[in-house]
């Protein structure tokens, strides 16, 4: 009464699998025949959710890459100081 | 073929099934048994009088409905889900792949037996020949002859489609344009009617039982909603074929009144407003969670159960219950009382004869089937529905809990128009949502313009009449005349009384 199948051995158990699915866990043709009044809309919404991600990506990448810094003044390096005689005549 | 055997499922009933030991509940047990004591012809019409078009719609679902149910039983095999379907060669009459043969000399006794119906009932369709009735419309093949010819009946079969359509082999080649449009579908007709004799396994006949109320149903086509019911995945199409030929009459019921119906009133949508207001079956369907449970504290008042009337009702009456009670599943808290009403409504049924007397809680002799389940029970009445209404057995009619459903009734079909004549208005005066159904297109027509002339304009549509979504997809053969091809509830639509909300009174 279940819509599982008991299809795979292992082990010698078997492991319930859904029958829309064949024994190498590819949809069947009756899943494809289901699926498919929703295949256009739903390849649509993913190329634009993608697009938008996309979109969002390049949009701030590219804003960000504008920045220029050449205002910003880089600190010479730190002059080492040489050992001092106070050290020396502790 | 037609041995007497007890299914391996009925050696393993619940156990309260086994001890009931009334004669309904062993008529009732025998029933679910399916056991294979029906005989029965799938064509029994040799003391019909002419047009034996009427006895066109006892078409080859009773064999389909018995055949089915045979098939069903037939291979113990189909308890084990391990056994492969092809170990047990030794059942089955045709392999797959050769599922082809001519009707007279096919490998089956009983396609051989009609065949040998065909040739002795089926005129051949040439125009050359006189007509032998009046044609039933304008794509009648009858239409066609004005010859004079003598009628003779179809001896020659068509080799690539194998059913007897002419009666020579010089009138076949003459009307070979107007087979060839109906070849290929006699064709698969006849390979899927050898697939249902082949002795095979038939995983397609095991249906689902309730599902978690959540998981709603897409009732969008058939294979979204055989998803969403959670069926076994049907991949091959033939097999689609004969599982949709028995589901289609409950799943088209509950295409109309279920929620999630796909006729909605936008403009493809097929459904009036009067027919949304007519819908008022919903609100007794899909009731509102009510607190109860299994305790005394739980205990709710219930309502009684929605009504679905099939009047006309032939071979629905005898389909395996396990096929009406997907109806109930589609409804998770909902019951239901189907009540068979028509003069053949026990076609098929011979196990469950005699019928019960008729007493005062009885007054029709009416079969009642009350353990199928907890939410369906099925009465039958072997009457006109006339008689019913004027004893007024069913009265009052609410349209929030009855429904009157009629497959295919030939409401405008010249053989059987006057037996509804007076049920029509009757039915139109309860003012309770009717939903019918149709062969053809034509048929269809044919009936809608039956009872617009009949009641004149007292009509209110509610589902604009077209193809129903859930048809069956396969195709049936009239014995009597093979260039007639139809399918089970092809066509659907609806209709009521007409409501008037206020009406003009003159005043003068």
């Amino acid at each position: 009464m279940s819509r599982s199948e008991v299809v795979t051995m292992v082990l010698g158990r078997r492991l319930p699998q859904s029958s829309y699915y064949d024994k190498d866990f590819r949809p069947s043709a009756s899943l494809y025949r289901a699926r498919q009044p929703y295949l256009v809309k739903n390849a649509f919404t993913g190329i634009a959710m993608l697009g938008f991600a996309i979109s969002v990506y390049t949009f701030t990448i590219r804003a960000v890459s504008q920045d220029e810094f050449e205002d910003v003044k880089v600190p010479d390096a730190p002059v080492e100081a040489p050992p001092t005689s106070s050290a020396v005549a502790q | 073929m037609s041995s007497r055997r007890v299914c391996q499922r009925c050696s393993t009933l619940p156990a309260s099934i086994q001890r009931a030991p009334a004669p309904l509940s062993a008529r009732i047990a025998a029933k679910r048994c399916f056991t294979l004591s029906r005989t029965k012809q799938p064509s029994k019409s040799p003391s019909d009088n002419p047009p034996l078009q009427n006895k066109r719609r006892l078409s080859s679902l009773e064999s389909q409905g018995q055949r089915a149910s045979s098939e069903y039983v037939a291979p113990p095999a189909s308890q084990q889900p391990s056994q492969s379907p092809h170990e047990d060669n030794s059942r089955l009459l045709l392999k797959p792949d050769n599922l082809f043969h001519s009707f007279s000399n096919s490998p089956s006794p009983e396609i051989r037996r009609r065949a040998a119906f065909m040739k002795q009932n089926a005129y051949c369709p040439h125009p050359a020949h006189a007509q032998t009735r009046q044609p039933i419309g304008p794509h009648d093949l009858e239409a066609r002859k004005t010859g004079t010819h003598p009628p003779a009946h179809v001896r020659y079969e068509c080799p690539d489609c194998g059913i007897p359509v002419s009666c020579s082999y010089e009138h076949f080649a003459d009307d070979y344009e107007n087979h060839l449009d109906i070849c290929d579908q006699l064709r698969e007709i006849n390979e899927d009617d050898h697939d249902l004799r082949s002795g095979r396994f038939f995983p397609e006949f095991e249906y689902p039982g309730p599902q978690l109320e959540e998981a709603q149903v897409n009732m969008t086509n058939w294979d979204t909603l055989l998803y969403t019911r959670e069926f076994n995945a049907i991949d091959n199409e033939r097999s689609l074929r004969q599982a949709t030929r028995l589901l289609t009459y409950p799943i088209t019921i509950g295409s109309v009144i279920h929620e999630l119906s796909p006729y909605n009133i936008q403009s493809g949508g097929r459904l009036t407003p009067e027919g949304l207001k007519s819908m008022t079956l919903r609100y007794t369907l899909h009731p509102p969670r009510s607190g109860a449970g299994m305790t005394v504290a739980g205990l709710r008042p219930n309502p009684p159960p929605t009504r679905l009337f099939i009047l006309g009702a032939r071979a629905e009456s005898s389909l395996p219950r396990e096929v009406w009670i997907q109806l109930v599943h589609l409804f998770p808290r909902a019951i239901f009382h189907l009540i068979f009403i028509g003069p053949e409504s026990m076609a098929n049924r011979d196990a469950e004869f005699p019928l019960p007397p008729r007493t005062a809680s009885n007054p029709f002799g009416a079969v009642v089937e009350d353990r199928i389940s907890g939410q369906m029970k099925i009465s039958t009445f072997v009457e006109y529905y006339h008689t019913l209404h004027a004893a007024g057995a069913f009265a009052p009619y609410d349209p929030y809990f009855d429904a009157f459903v009629l497959f295919h009734p030939g409401l405008g079909h010249p053989a059987s128009s006057h037996e509804w004549a007076e049920t029509i208005p009757q039915l139109l005066e309860t003012k309770v949502p009717v939903i019918c159904t149709g062969y053809t297109e034509y048929d269809m027509q044919r009936d809608i313009k039956w009872v617009h002339d009949t009641v004149g304009g007292e009509v209110d549509m509610l589902l604009e009449p077209g193809e129903n979504r859930f048809r069956s997809l396969r195709w049936d053969l009239n014995d009597a005349d093979p260039s007639d091809v139809s399918c089970g509830n092809f066509g659907l639509w609806a209709f009521r009384g007409k409501r008037y909300e206020t009406t003009r009174k003159d005043v003068e």
